[in-house]
């Protein structure tokens, strides 16, 4: 059975209780053991990484450094948390000014980072752990009306020569995890651009053009709801859609959903152990087209 | 051998160099070395009546070895060789130096210092010349032949002017027709005129105007007595010498007789298999049987293998009026005898399905600049129309992007040259033909540096063709219209535009032709770093490699445009034809020679010599040794250096000589100052002494200098042996290790000189008397700082005490 | 757009400066080719922001405009011009070193004023309160391990995080 230390950032616990729900349950039923470290912190995302890069790398190191003293590889369920984390481990790895650089600020916490682990996410965890063959075995309720717009977010696959998860013009990792659920991966204008998460708080104007754009165009395809990867995307998609249809005063009604709560819902869990009432947009059509 | 008669001759350089350095000092010093028995003193030696002196000594054989003095020994022992040569002495057995640039001059502020130098470096000459030996020119056979490999414009004019010199010229070429690139490509910029144009051969009785050039099909070209051609054709392995190469070439079944066929293209209407056609982009259909574009020399129908079903179809035989195809026709191997080779493989567009965002490979509206060629062609695929070949409609915007893959740190870093003129030329040829045409050019920069080039430029402009100053990020499609959205940035208007396009045009990088890499490997020719054929020298030398006989002409090297590729056949076809004219190529005896008892079969020196000059051969008592091969061998020394057993020797600067000189140089003090042997290297270590003599800098007399073929030559020992000799300081003075003459001896004298330090910390000699300097000839600024800053270091660390030193 | 005065020694100074910064290391790689401006879906939505001319601005030493602006800091971090650089301009990292210098400078944006905060506080830019926390078996969820705060506070005093927050007048 394979065992990881659970990264779950600072998003899913205080606003997505969700997406942490789905993922433990969906995990456990599919045999993969996550660890609860203490002491872990925040990750350190491109929030901070726009304060000090440094800083950014340094405690990022450090909450690798606890998965390598529990002999643990790190998954995580937030994109922003497996682009800082994986980044960072790439990066101390191949550089040995860098990492001497960084281990002397850790050894005041009595840290070393070795770069002896890996940091997955989600996804990969998915294929390489448990594999398309198996999950789609482990599925009992297929997903098969159901039209799924996946959205990768940014940070999932960019910058792609560090984070290597796919390929980041073509990727099909979500599309085919996706499908092995039951569910119809749906094609839309613009699958790969950001959501503009990033840009809440300084500029919620040009978030929520970018967010909007999102949802016209999965409407447009036809699907029934979003697939995310990130806590990020689905706060601007999910809460997102509510601050749309005020701003534009239009009306859209995309349920967002993870990956992990489709996945949850193929694996026969019930849709009542999984807090779906945090979601603003109703997540109800959703049920009832898969029942 | 017979007993060593030394005649020593000094030139004072019209009496310039006895106001500085005291001659009878010197010739009361030279007379007292034994082997020493004729000492002359003249104002000029290298010719009239001192040159006269030395001719007429040899002649009465009352000496049988030389040292002269003279000014610039690398222009006069020339002349100094040459005449003793033909008065009977072996020309090798005579030594020139140079006591103006390398003593009077950059010591005339210490006259009595410069003096006693020049004793040491009399002395050094002369125990030179006593261990000299006699050595002979070499001649080997050179066939009158030879090949060359592509059959593009390059190869082409190549073979007419090598061909026209009487030489038996051998063509190969893969295709089953000529032409490369250029029967593709229609039409060549800056003129728009035919591609496939070229020089005509003399032996086209009909035009012996100067003035002929003519399209391939119409140029005699396959009528040329002495040319050999071979389409459809490999070389496959590549054998022997200089002057002498064994190939073997494979020749591919076409299946169809090429003297038979009359391209009456009954064939293809009864060939009931019909694929996509690649070769014109995908833009038609071709069966099994076809010729690929219409007019092609040879005009030859081929059959694609892959697809035809032989005799379980046939049709095409019956059909056949000439009985031309013949579906039993098997792979040909021929063997060629040549004396030189020229390599004229050409480029290609290199794949750009990798930038993905641009989707060459799933759309099919976005094509290449060499796909278009075949559109614009009035004889191509579509007639002339510029059409969307998704749905084969006319295509109104047409956008051109440039620098894809070109200029990219990702992919092909350099700029690949044409593509801005292949651009423009595409661009004017659609807009002139179709004024109504909407055409946009996306770039970074516009290059257009050739001739004529500029105005092609404008013209371009003037025919409201329109420039877009940005890199496109992106080509989308319109799900509803089925156009592509081309997403650029006009930085100059600092504008997102969404181009509209029916077509969108990339200019690829130029990259090195398929089957680069093999035949290199087969050549035994570098690549650089992008994969091109690596030339000998860009500056100097841009159409030989470093090995002698082979020679590179055309796009094999780099992306260029036909002026270009002409003049580099033209000098290949020179440099090709160079030793051949004569039947014979002559060398020097100075190349190393492996004592065979020694070699330990370790396989050091087949490995590094730059040139394949040594290969192992079996001895009788199954186990290998080493050879040299003199015809290879370019007498660097830089085997010497590496062999770990000391089995290797250069004729000419051999270890004893060298040692004689070292022992020499140290032995006459004469100077407060530290003594310092100063090794360098013939190339641009001793060219950098000349250059600081020749500007008269000062540094100091207790420098002496030794000259070696290259710093390559040097072994560990040697430098120890410098120190027992009495050197105080040691300097090694050589190429640049990226600039080394011979590739890679430099580096490896710094690898040396590492080691030696090591060695001497060992010994508790301070490592720092040792030291490796990189000049090249203009820097004798250099030259003369070194040996300041070896001299105050040797003052500073003391004087160095060996036991048993002399 | 204002006019560029010449100013030589501070050119040379501010691209080195980005240079030397962890993020800005390939900044003078860049030749303006602009397929990051067309990448940037920032960019497409508005004219205050385009990366290729916030890189040129700094290399021509106009440290003052890009640091004091709003430009640095609407980009989204998406990363797709960086993907996309045939320079292999690390675009998006620029863009951070850059924000680096700013913030150093005083130029705070209040919500990352906010986010500096957080991190010091809590050890998370985004806290998780004691009611949440609290509602977690509710729903079926493990208790929440302690953050490390303790560990991060020292880190963030050896990266010099702490001192980071002086706020320059006005801005």
């Amino acid at each position: 059975m394979s065992s990881y230390a659970l990264f779950l950032g600072c998003t899913i616990p205080a606003r997505q209780p969700n997406y942490e729900l789905s993922a433990r349950k969906a995990l456990a039923k599919l045999g993969i053991e996550l660890v609860d470290l203490a002491n872990m912190t925040c990750c350190c995302p491109p929030p901070i990484q726009s304060i000090d890069l440094e800083t950014s790398l340094a405690v990022a190191a450090y909450n690798i450094c606890l998965a390598e003293e529990a002999d643990l590889n790190l998954i995580t369920l937030c994109s922003g948390c497996f682009e800082s984390l994986a980044m960072a481990n790439t990066i101390l790895k191949d550089d040995e000014q860098l990492k001497a650089k960084i281990n002397r600020i850790l050894s005041q916490v009595g840290k070393e980072f070795l770069g002896n682990k890996e940091v997955k996410h989600l996804l990969q965890v998915l294929v390489d752990d448990v594999g398309l063959n198996r999950l789609k075995q482990s599925v009992s309720k297929p997903l098969s009306k159901l039209k799924v717009a996946p959205f990768y977010g940014c940070h999932a696959l960019r910058p792609s020569e560090l984070l290597k998860l796919d390929d980041p013009e073509r990727p099909t990792i979500l599309e085919n995890l996706i499908e092995t659920l039951g569910a119809e991966s749906v094609e839309y204008r613009n699958k790969l651009k950001c959501c503009g998460g990033l840009l809440r708080g300084y500029s919620d104007d040009l978030a929520l053009n970018l967010a909007r754009e999102k949802i016209v165009n999965t409407t447009k395809a036809g699907a029934d709801c979003i697939g995310t990867l990130c806590p990020f995307c689905f706060v601007a998609l999910d809460i997102g859609q509510m601050q749309m249809k005020a701003k534009f005063q239009e009306t859209y009604d995309m349920p967002v959903l993870h990956y992990s709560e489709l996945l949850a819902l193929a694996l026969g869990i019930d849709p009542k152990e999984l807090a779906l009432q945090t979601h603003k947009i109703k997540t109800d059509k959703i049920l009832n087209k898969i029942s | 051998m017979g007993e060593v008669k030394v005649g020593v001759f000094l030139s004072d350089c019209g009496k310039q160099l006895s106001e500085i350095l005291d001659f009878e000092a010197l010739i009361k010093y030279v007379k007292k070395v034994s082997g020493v028995v004729l000492v002359g003193k003249s104002s000029e030696f290298w010719r009239g009546k001192g040159l006269q002196i030395i001719v007429d000594a040899v002649k009465r054989g009352e000496i049988n070895r030389v040292v002269v003095a003279e000014s610039l020994p690398k222009l006069s022992e020339v002349n100094v060789v040459k005449a003793v040569e033909e008065a009977g002495l072996n020309p090798y057995l005579a030594e020139v130096i140079d006591l103006k640039d390398h003593c009077a001059w950059p010591h005339r502020k210490t006259p009595k210092e410069a003096t006693e130098k020049a004793k040491a470096m009399l002395l050094s000459a002369i125990e030179r010349a006593k261990l000299l030996e006699p050595l002979e020119k070499l001649e080997f056979p050179a066939l009158k032949s030879t090949l060359i490999i592509g059959g593009g414009i390059a190869g082409m004019q190549a073979a007419v002017d090598l061909a026209d010199l009487g030489f038996e010229v051998n063509l190969v070429e893969k295709a089953p027709f000529l032409g490369g690139l250029a029967a593709r490509a229609g039409r060549f910029f800056p003129t728009d005129d035919c591609a496939i144009c070229i020089q005509s051969p003399a032996s086209d009785v009909k035009t012996i105007t100067h003035t002929s050039r003519k399209c391939v099909y119409r140029s005699g070209f396959s009528e040329i007595p002495n040319l050999n051609m071979l389409t459809n054709s490999k070389v496959v392995s590549v054998e022997g010498v200089p002057g002498n190469y064994k190939v073997t070439i494979k020749k591919k079944p076409t299946y169809v007789d090429e003297l038979k066929c009359v391209a009456c293209d009954l064939c293809t209407t009864v060939c009931p298999v019909e694929v996509s056609d690649e070769y014109n982009a995908k833009l038609k259909t071709r069966k099994a049987i076809y010729m690929r574009i219409p007019n092609v020399h040879p005009p030859v129908y081929v059959i694609d293998e892959s697809v035809c079903k032989f005799h379980d179809c046939a049709k095409c035989v019956e059909v056949c009026p000439t009985k031309a195809i013949k579906l039993d026709q098997k792979s040909e191997q021929t063997t060629l005898n040549v004396g030189s080779i020229i390599v004229a493989t050409g480029f290609q567009e290199w794949d750009s399905s990798v930038i993905k965002e641009y989707h060459y490979d799933d759309y099919p509206d976005v094509i290449t600049n060499l796909e278009l060629a075949r559109m614009i062609d009035g004889f191509g695929p579509t007639g002339g129309m510029i059409i969307r070949p998704s749905d084969r409609r006319p295509a109104k915007k047409i956008v051109f992007i440039q620098c894809v893959g070109s200029r990219d740190r990702r992919w092909n870093p350099y700029c690949s040259s044409i593509c801005c003129m292949i651009s423009l030329k595409h661009a004017s040829l659609i807009k002139s033909a179709y004024p109504d045409k909407d055409v946009t050019i996306c770039y970074i920069d516009i290059r257009t540096t050739g001739r004529e080039h500029e105005d092609y430029y404008e013209r371009a402009r003037e025919m409201g063709i329109k420039f877009v100053k940005g890199r496109p990020s992106e080509i989308s499609r319109d799900p509803e219209t089925g156009k592509l959205i081309v997403d650029v940035e006009d930085e100059l208007l600092k504008r997102l535009l969404e181009l509209e396009a029916d077509l969108v045009v990339l200019a690829p990088a130029m990259v090195p032709a398929e089957g680069t890499q093999e035949l290199a490997g087969i050549l035994g020719l570098e690549l650089d770093g992008d994969g091109f054929f690596k030339e000998y020298n860009a500056k100097l030398r841009p159409t030989e490699t470093k090995l002698r006989g082979i020679y590179l002409c055309g796009g094999a090297t780099f992306p260029k445009d036909a002026p270009t590729t002409s003049l580099q056949a033209h000098s290949a076809a020179i440099k090709a034809a160079k030793f051949l004219t004569t039947g014979k190529i002559v060398k020097d005896q100075r190349t190393a020679v492996i004592n065979e008892d020694y070699c330990g079969d370790c396989e050091f020196c087949p490995v590094t010599c730059p040139y394949g000059a040594i290969s192992l051969v079996p001895t009788t008592e199954e186990h290998f040794v080493a050879q040299v091969n003199d015809l290879l061998c370019e007498g660097c020394g830089v085997c010497v250096g590496t062999c770990p057993l000391n089995a290797i020797e250069l004729r000419h600067s051999r270890p004893n000589q060298m040692l004689a000189q070292m022992e020499a140089l140290m032995s006459v003090n004469g100077t407060s100052k530290p003594l310092v042997l100063a090794i360098c290297c013939s190339e641009c270590g001793h060219t950098a002494v000349d250059s600081s003599g020749m500007a008269m800098m000062q540094y100091p007399a207790n420098v002496r200098v030794m000259k070696v073929p290259c710093t390559g030559i040097l072994q560990v020992h040697q430098f120890l042996e410098a120190f027992k000799a009495g050197a105080q300081g040691v300097m090694v003075v050589g190429c640049k290790s990226d600039g080394c003459h011979y590739e890679v001896g430099s580096a490896k004298a710094e690898k040396k000189v590492e080691l030696a330090r090591i060695l001497l910390k060992e010994y508790g000699i301070e490592p720092e008397r040792l030291e490796m300097f990189n000049m090249v000839f203009i820097e004798g600024d250099k030259f003369a700082e070194a040996t300041q800053t070896m001299t105050k270091r040797l003052e500073k660390l003391g004087s160095l005490q060996l036991m048993g030193a002399s | 757009m204002k006019h560029g005065k010449e100013k030589k020694t501070a050119s040379q100074a501010f691209s080195s400066v980005v240079k030397s910064r962890l993020g800005g290391e390939t900044i003078t790689l860049c030749y303006q080719c602009g397929t990051c401006a067309s990448s940037c879906p920032v960019g497409k939505i508005t004219d205050r922001f385009n990366p290729r001319e916030v890189i040129r601005l700094a290399l021509l030493g106009e440290k003052d405009e890009v640091i004091s602006g709003d430009a640095v800091w609407l980009c989204c971090s998406c990363y797709n011009c960086q993907e996309r650089c045939p320079q292999k301009v690390e675009i998006a990292d620029v863009m951070y070193a850059l924000r680096n210098i700013a913030f150093k400078e005083g130029y705070i944006p209040n919500i990352y004023s906010e986010f500096a905060s957080a991190l010091l506080n809590d050890g998370r830019i985004v806290g998780v309160s004691k009611f949440v926390e609290k509602k977690r078996p509710d729903i079926g969820l493990p208790p929440l391990q302690p953050t490390g705060v303790d560990s991060l506070r020292k880190i963030l005093s050896a990266t010099g995080f702490d001192k980071l927050q002086q706020k320059k007048e006005g801005a």
